[in-house]
């Protein structure tokens, strides 16, 4: 039984804004949030600002246990609940799955330890529900009333792609009509910056917060810290043509892979970050001169470019299509990066605009099609990539819904 | 030490504090569940600086104690008192009329025994 799979819903929380208007009218008129962390001047965030959860759950005792990270989880998965015109009691046998990572904002914990005892005063009797992985799913669960199939993902910086596409596969494969996928995750407290910046892998170099996310350039230094979450309803075609769905995408194509190389950095070659590419494009049945645009993982960093570039170079040879890289707008969302490229991505599709890759003057690689005019572009097949730490790889592949 | 309850009670729960009175049902009326009253006894333990023993404080095993009095032929509202020494003659009997709508705890018990504990 293989089913067509359809996007008929999305909700994001991003430092762009929390609506497709909102965050078409940052792409168009280059409104970003980027600033000097409060913590440590020496690297840039990009913070999303006025953000409470309250505002979308409304009273939900179980806001106490749940993190920057996992709110704004929570709090997309609501926005893309609300778009989708799916009943509360459509739900019941939805699927959920969740990209989530570790929760390292430590110090809103544990401000004091002292000869290895901790400070309790701060704690919640069950201060370990903020550091269980599955809190987003049970408090997304417990809000929407979803009790089907359920997977949390705990793939690093691929994490919520890869949600999205073992979500995508629930579906062609039969085992739901309706998935909600996504995450939600936050680095920019202020042990999510110690533990990049001890890892070497921030942008510690660069002045001016704007310009500090410079993904394929020559004289990238680092990434930039993120937050935000997103969710996407992903159904049948034949489950949302019945109730008469608003079909904004078609998913086609999902490949993941490891590299078994390092704990942290890409293996160098990306042979198996290739081969996740290559599966997606094949899953799809489409060849890489089908695609118009790659929305990249683009970090910043000097390893993930290179790796990357050399990848998309493989793949689709010098002709290769239109090149994105999100981060250099929003910063690296970690676990939640690939559902927020993917919301953004359909953004841009459904709007025919996309942005030009930010900070980009000195391109890694000039054989290499990057995107340095944003504006109107028509791209009908897009596919994503997110590589995270420990080797993971994922790439989706989704298009313009066409009935045939 | 009602406002501070309040705002321990508007934190866990998620309600406005100032909607909360002496009176107020912590289960019939605030809807808490176990896991709400783990949090209240950690909160309460930690604002107010008492050791806090859930089974007394949330009159857990009341049922219990009214059964086990009445079978040896005990006065109840005495053998209440000598288990729970942080109530008064009045709110004993208050409580056992009022254990037909169980669960009968009230903010006011909290705070009777937060000034039990205080006083020792």
């Amino acid at each position: 039984m293989s089913n067509r799979a359809v996007i008929t819903s999305f909700g994001i929380i991003s430092s762009l804004g929390c609506d497709e208007s909102e965050i078409l009218d940052s792409f168009i008129n280059k409104r970003t949030s980027f600033k000097k962390s409060e913590y440590d001047e020496s690297v840039s965030v990009s913070p999303v600002n006025n953000f409470a959860l309250k505002d979308y759950t409304g009273q939900f005792k179980e806001r106490r246990y749940l993190t920057r990270g996992v709110s704004f989880a929570l709090a997309s998965s609501i926005s893309a609940f609300k778009r989708s015109g799916l009943k509360e009691c459509d739900l019941a046998e939805s699927g959920l799955l969740v990209g989530t990572g570790p929760n390292l904002d430590i110090t809103s914990d544990f401000r004091d330890v002292a000869d290895g005892v901790p400070d309790m005063a701060n704690l919640n009797a069950l201060w370990i529900l903020k550091y269980l992985p599955n809190t987003a799913a049970s408090s997304i669960a417990k809000y929407l009333k979803i009790h089907g199939e359920n997977i949390t993902v705990g793939t690093a910086c691929a994490a919520s792609l890869q949600a999205i596409g073992e979500g995508y596969r629930k579906v062609r494969d039969g085992y739901c009509d309706i998935v909600f996928a996504g995450g939600g995750d936050s680095r920019i407290s202020p042990g999510g910056i110690l533990s990049y910046k001890m890892a070497n892998a921030l942008n510690t170099a660069t002045e001016v917060p704007d310009l500090s996310s410079m993904p394929f350039d020559l004289n990238r230094k680092g990434f930039v810290p993120g937050e935000g979450g997103a969710f996407v309803v992903i159904e049948s075609l034949e489950h949302a043509e019945k109730r008469n769905a608003e079909i904004i995408a078609e998913i086609s194509g999902f490949g993941s892979s490891m590299d078994g190389h390092a704990m942290t950095d890409p293996d160098p070659a990306g042979v198996k970050g290739e081969l996740a590419v290559r599966k997606a494009l094949a899953e799809a049945s489409l060849d890489p001169g089908d695609i118009d645009f790659i929305s990249a993982h683009g970090t910043g960093t000097a390893m993930n470019d290179s790796m990357e570039s050399g990848i998309i170079k493989r793949v689709y040879g010098n002709s290769s299509p239109a090149i994105g890289a999100f981060k250099s707008w929003i910063g690296h969302c970690a676990s939640a990066c690939g559902a927020m490229e993917l919301v953004l991505s359909l953004i841009c599709m459904k709007n025919d605009f996309f942005p030009e890759i930010r900070n980009l003057s000195s391109p890694v690689d000039n054989d290499l099609n990057f995107l340095l005019n944003g504006g109107s572009h028509s791209f009908g097949k897009i596919a994503l990539e997110n590589f995270g730490f420990g080797g993971q790889n994922c790439s989706l592949v989704i298009k313009k819904y066409d009935k045939k | 030490m009602l406002q501070e309850i309040q705002s321990i009670i508007e934190e866990i729960l998620d309600i406005d504090g100032n909607t909360v009175t002496p009176e107020t049902y912590v289960i019939r009326d605030l809807d808490a569940e176990s896991i709400d009253l783990l949090e209240l006894a950690v909160a309460l333990n930690s604002n107010f600086d008492v050791k806090i023993i859930d089974e007394d404080i949330f009159l857990r095993s009341l049922r219990i104690y009214v059964t086990e009095a009445r079978e040896n032929g005990e006065d109840v509202i005495k053998f209440l008192l000598g288990r729970y020494p942080f109530i008064t003659e009045e709110r004993a009997a208050e409580i056992l009329d009022d254990m037909e709508n169980s669960p009968v705890l009230k903010v006011k018990d909290l705070i009777s025994y937060i000034e039990w504990r205080k006083s020792f």
